[in-house]
């Protein structure tokens, strides 16, 4: 149980992070961009949430199950696969009002430390950079799963992540506060081994 | 009255007339030098950036951070170049350096492109017809290179709106606003002298298409077709209209219509080219 607890604090980080120097105990996985979803949500105006999301996630994981202070995650998302299946909008969310595609292409996290919390659950500690801007934000993850896929055959381990961001801590201030200051970040994410 | 300086309209239009209205009212009333009344549109302009994108750090991580750094140097630099009275070719040399220095510091970002080289060289291009397409100071009516402000204004504005650019869209409605307080000080009679602060001024709408090209999905490029809109002072000076104070107010009058024509014509490209449904944010 220990050991699962361990992956899931450490693939938690892998929604956001960006990995660093791992122990010789540690295996390389690699996201599953087709099982891995980086979603956001924003009060609008009062009136209701809105929901978006990145559809180009990569990102590594170092996983060390005995040794969870030795797991490290990178994770990359391209500012321009924004998604909130509205195409004006993407184009306005991708302008220098919000997230600035073209100035800053990408957003990143680099996870620092992995806390455990619960039996399946733990707090990933991480930086991330948006607009150019890094701030350290923590994460409630949840592992969900490891072992071998019965539809890929591959050594993989699932997670869940959860957390709030203050946007205009990175700079993006447009619209704030009628559309919320604060965002809602919802990262499910398998990852196999590389 | 907190939810009234929210709202995008009062931001883009009422706020900024009224702030041009006053800052140019109120240089008009020290009267500290000639030229200098078209430094009310500069800061009505920054004025109402810091309250609606707020004041940028220094140093400014992103293109519109170097955009509002960009015109208040240009708005001080105008000023003070006004207030020492600087005029003529020294006045344009001024405003072309400053406007060159400023586009470079914007486009950086977007120079590892053909394409973003090639926008860049073209607004370089611009910038040089307005730095050198007329001479600051000289005691020609204020009008016509005014309404070239408000035309250019509104076709970046519009066509910042079209393509989803908000902020960009309410910055140059603002400005296209402000311009239109100078332009209420002006009519029907022509009070003020288009020095290297109204210069200045026509900068800051080419740094504005600078960002909307360079770093947004707009269709930019139909900014071309505004650029007649800087042929008013020809406009205005074979304009057949009566010497009389009539005939002056009549002129200054149908050049700003006139001029304002290809704006639209932009605008209506803009939309013909992206479709007119906006972001619904």
């Amino acid at each position: 149980m220990k050991k699962t607890l361990f992956a899931a604090a450490l693939f938690a980080t892998a929604a956001v992070g960006a990995m660093a120097p791992a122990s010789a105990a540690s295996v390389a996985y690699k996201l599953d961009p087709a099982h891995t979803a980086v979603v956001f949500i924003v009060n609008h105006l009062g009136f209701a949430n809105a929901v978006g999301r990145f559809n180009a996630v990569s990102g590594e994981v170092a996983f060390d199950k005995e040794a969870i202070q030795n797991n490290a995650v990178t994770v990359s998302i391209d500012t321009a696969s924004v998604d909130t299946n509205h195409a004006k909008r993407d184009e306005h969310l991708k302008s220098p009002d919000f997230f600035n595609a073209k100035e800053f292409p990408k957003i990143t996290f680099k996870s620092t430390k992995v806390e455990k919390s619960g039996e399946k659950t733990g707090k990933l500690h991480g930086e991330l950079t948006l607009l150019g801007v890094t701030r350290p934000v923590v994460l409630d993850v949840t592992f969900n799963k490891d072992g071998v896929s019965p539809a890929s055959k591959q050594e993989t381990v699932g997670f869940s992540a959860r957390g709030t961001i203050k946007r205009t801590d990175f700079g993006m201030k447009y619209g704030a506060p009628n559309i919320g200051d604060e965002i809602q970040l919802l990262i499910e994410a398998e990852a196999v081994k590389a | 009255m907190s939810e009234l300086l929210h709202d995008p309209f009062v931001q883009s239009s009422v706020l900024p007339l009224l702030a041009g209205v006053l800052a140019v009212g109120g240089i008009h009333v020290l009267k500290p030098v000639r030229g200098l009344a078209a430094a009310g549109i500069g800061a009505a302009f920054l004025a109402v950036f810091a309250l609606v994108v707020g004041v940028p750090a220094l140093p400014p991580p992103s293109s519109m951070g170097k955009l509002f750094w960009a015109a208040s140097a240009g708005v001080a630099l105008g000023a003070a170049a006004d207030g020492l009275g600087v005029k003529d070719r020294a006045g344009s040399a001024l405003v072309a350096a400053w406007l060159a220095a400023s586009l470079v510091w914007i486009a950086m970002p977007a120079l590892d492109s053909a394409a973003g080289v090639l926008t860049l060289l073209v607004l370089l291009a611009v910038a040089a017809w307005v730095a050198f397409g007329r001479m600051p100071g000289r005691a020609e009516g204020a009008t016509a290179p005014a309404a070239a402000l408000l035309a250019l204004a509104l076709a970046v504005g519009g066509t910042a709106l079209i393509g989803s650019s908000a902020s960009v869209a309410q910055m140059a409605l603002a400005l296209a606003a402000a311009t239109g307080g100078f332009l209420l000080w002006n009519w029907p009679v022509e009070r003020h002298v288009w020095g290297v602060s109204g210069q200045a001024a026509l900068g800051v709408i080419v740094l504005l298409a600078g960002v909307l090209a360079l770093f947004t999905q707009t269709q930019a490029i139909v900014l071309l077709l505004a650029l007649p809109a800087l042929l008013a002072g020809r406009l205005r000076r074979h304009l057949p209209v009566p010497d009389t104070g009539f005939g002056r107010a009549a002129g200054a009058a149908a050049v700003t219509v006139v001029t304002v024509l290809p704006a639209l014509a932009a605008v209506g490209a803009a939309y013909l080219l992206g479709g007119a449904e906006a972001s619904p944010y």
